[in-house]
């Protein structure tokens, strides 16, 4: 399950960039960190490419809300890095499979 | 090219306009409603819910996707309405209110930004009233959850330029729908004399300021809150 989620985020990350320009882009690698120190993307890149991240998980059946009440109320934002995604995204489809 | 666009409230009143509207120039509307389907065209899909339920509405998004649909605009026209003096407004109505006016927005506007993405010219035309400007006596509540969707027009529209989305608001007078039934006659007239044009609102009144706002030249205009019969802010 693992690769397949971090696969799924990294060709999120790989979309996204595409719209941005050379200086704007984002690491794409398994450890890269996407919300926060470290990472050009605003918060409305952060829109952008969490409904990207839902639009690719809807076309492999799984109906998730990535923004749900647990994201902004966690600590560390499960947005900070590919790791975090992919370990919060494995939660939730692991919810909406159960 | 012809657009597909979702309108709510689509059963009556300017929805149902809106809809018939759009459908003869070649569309492809999905329209809601609590009450049961209004419009039978082979380009028109209905789906019966309650705006104020995110559930309901989340699965007619889930269902436009399936159908493979990507959304050009998104018509915000359901409402609600309720005459009463602060200190008569039961709590519950003034619930209701809120809920349908300013979370069935919202909640439609959230869904819908995933689709209008999709959209070469994404459009958010929400409904309110010159009710807000005019801080009329009695109408606290519902002039107070119109407000709501114009604040929430204004900041959706910042948060949407990058996608290429524009979101605006449209204020009518009164029209002759559901919301103005109830109202006494001479309510009506107070309220028309406040106008510079003081008489009622007309569907082709509503329509071409819709039709502005959905048109691909009108990219830059956005945040926007226009209200008919000469009212300003």
């Amino acid at each position: 399950m693992n690769s397949i989620t971090e696969e799924l985020v990294l060709t999120a990350i790989r979309n996204l960039n595409l719209a941005r320009r050379p200086e704007d882009q984002l690491q794409v690698s398994p450890s890269a960190p996407v919300f926060g120190p470290g990472s050009p993307l605003d918060s409305m890149g952060l829109v952008s490419l969490i409904i990207d991240i839902e639009e690719l998980l809807f076309e492999k059946g799984y109906q998730v809300t990535l923004s749900d009440e647990r994201a902004v109320s966690q600590k560390r934002s499960p947005f900070r890095d590919v790791p975090a995604m992919v370990t919060y995204i494995n939660t939730l489809m692991a919810e909406h499979a159960s | 090219m012809h657009r597909r666009i979702l309108i709510t409230g689509a059963s009556e009143g300017l929805g149902l306009e809106l809809a018939k509207h759009y459908l003869e120039c070649g569309d492809y509307v999905a329209g809601c409603s609590r009450s049961a389907v209004a419009i039978e065209h082979s380009n028109y899909s209905h789906y019966s819910l309650d705006v104020s339920n995110d559930d309901a509405v989340q699965e007619m998004f889930n269902a436009l996707r399936r159908q493979g649909w990507s959304l050009d605009a998104l018509i915000n026209n359901a409402g609600v309405a309720g005459m009463n003096p602060v200190a008569l407004m039961p709590p519950l109505a003034a619930r209701r209110i809120l809920e349908t006016n300013f979370l069935g927005t919202f909640h439609f506007i959230r869904h819908a930004i995933r689709l209008l993405r999709r959209s070469k010219a994404g459009r958010i035309v929400n409904l309110t009233t010159v009710a807000v400007p005019l801080h009329l006596e009695g109408e606290a509540v519902y002039a107070a959850s119109k407000a709501a969707v114009e604040s929430l027009t204004k900041i959706v529209a910042r948060e949407v330029g990058s996608f290429g989305i524009t979101c605006n608001a449209l204020g009518p007078g009164p029209a002759r729908t559901r919301l103005t039934r109830n109202v006494p006659a001479e309510k009506i007239e107070a309220l028309l004399s406040r106008q510079a044009i003081p008489r009622w609102t007309e569907f082709a009144d509503v329509l071409n300021v819709v039709d502005f706002f959905l048109r691909p030249e009108s990219s830059m205009v956005t945040g926007q809150v226009i209200y008919l019969g000469g009212v300003s802010a």
